[in-house]
């Protein structure tokens, strides 16, 4: 999981006058700062959405689409709805001021600027992109494991399946339920259940791979978007978890306790008919359940609409 | 009139792209008098307001000033003869800028 926030910060400047860009390029590299530009706002937003811009000075008199224009589209977009936008005009009645305020811009500056005061508000706009990154991250991490939670799971599987269909790569989905943990819970209490969960956590964490996005799916419930993973790989990792979850031991007054969990499997390779986030996690869940039924502590597959019993590949690994 | 020197003419972080600044005013005055002798208004206006918002950043507050006198009476629909006038006041102040050649 990458948890670093990018370095050095980059801003886009979206102004028509080229001698802008390279003023304020000028004056904000002693800051360590990166400076883009674009001479119209229709330029500009594309590359906000498709650049990882920190923080953008729009100018309010563009040729095509206005500056107010350009910050209702910015803040329309969801990739780049997060990013401070700091309107920067020669315009310096209260009115466009408040306008600019209005719609999300979280400052405001009047050309010609004074560097001082330049440097010091795109310091401040920069401060609040780093404190939002950081709530937003916040937002979408489970408490209790840190894993990523349910509502990232559902953003991620989107964008990876769009990623997946335009390389032609297979992604896979896996989901796990802890067994019998209501049973774990009501004999040894729920602060240990809690202790089950977290570690748990750590064993799909553990064996993760750097690409995969690791869920807390919910109550004791988890999910793996296992990325560029067919269905043989992911199978293997499956069993690999399967193994580490049974072999883990937790110790409760003096008790040692294990525990166990199902496992179901999919990969958009093998879905039927369209594929969308809610086939690929339907046909996981059917696997899952499967493993359920058939005793627990086992794995199944949904291969081609075929839910089907992997024995091989766990047979051969308890083998060795 | 006095010659004029950019305030960040010293400034190592400035001086190269001050200097470029300067060497694009005969292109400027140019696309100023071909936008008036068009009657293309409109972009004369955008020319003068490009120059009030560069002016400043540059070192030159008298651009901006003589820039903004002139984008006011473009929008003001001033009589040609004003806005002519303007215009040839900002091209005094732009003529008179000099910037060292030497690092």
């Amino acid at each position: 999981m990458n948890t670093e926030l990018p370095n050095p910060n980059r801003v886009l400047v979206i102004d028509d006058e080229q001698s802008i860009h390279k003023l304020i390029a000028a004056r904000l590299r002693p800051e360590g700062i990166v400076v883009t530009g674009e001479l119209d706002g229709v330029r500009g937003i594309a590359r906000a959405i498709t650049e990882s811009i920190d923080l953008i000075l729009l100018d309010v008199g563009l040729p095509n689409l206005d500056g107010f224009q350009v910050c209702r589209k910015l803040k329309e977009h969801p990739s780049t709805r997060n990013i401070p936008i700091i309107f920067l005009t020669s315009d310096s009645t209260m009115e466009a001021k408040i306008r600019g305020l209005d719609m999300g811009a979280v400052d405001y500056v009047t050309k010609p600027f004074e560097q001082a005061e330049l440097r010091a508000r795109v310091r401040a706009g920069l401060r609040t992109k780093r404190l939002q990154d950081i709530l937003e991250r916040q937002s979408f991490l489970d408490g209790l494991t840190g894993l990523w939670n349910r509502p990232y799971l559902d953003q991620r599987l989107e964008s990876e399946l769009n990623v997946a269909h335009r390389y032609g790569r297979p992604l896979g989905l896996m989901m796990t339920d802890i067994d019998h943990f209501k049973v774990v819970n009501d004999t040894h209490g729920h602060l240990f259940g809690d202790i089950v969960l977290q570690g748990v956590a750590e064993e799909l964490r553990g064996y993760a791979r750097r690409s995969d996005i690791v869920a807390r799916y919910g109550g004791e419930e988890f999910a793996v978007l296992l990325t560029d993973t067919p269905l043989s790989a992911g199978t293997f990792v499956a069993e690999r978890l399967r193994a580490s979850v049974e072999n883990r031991r937790f110790e409760v007054h003096d008790q040692v306790v294990t525990v166990t969990a199902s496992f179901g499997l999919a990969c958009t390779e093998n879905i039927v008919g369209n594929v969308t986030p809610e086939a690929l996690i339907d046909a996981a869940d059917r696997a899952l359940f499967a493993s359920k039924d058939a005793g627990r502590n086992c794995i199944h597959i949904c291969e081609g609409g075929q839910i089907v019993r992997v024995t091989g590949s766990a047979g051969l690994i308890e083998a060795q | 009139m006095d010659p004029i020197r950019s305030a960040f003419e010293d400034d190592p972080d400035m001086i190269d792209i001050v200097r470029e600044f300067v060497h694009a005013f005969s292109d400027r005055m140019t696309a100023l008098e071909d936008s008036l002798a068009k009657g293309d208004l409109p972009r004369v206006r955008t020319l003068a307001h490009q120059l009030k918002g560069a002016g400043g950043g540059y070192g030159f507050p008298q651009i901006t000033e003589a820039a903004a006198s002139l984008e006011m009476v473009v929008e003001e629909d001033a009589e040609l003869l004003v806005i002519k006038e303007k215009m040839s006041q900002l091209f005094e102040i732009l003529r008179a800028v000099v910037v060292s050649e030497d690092d």
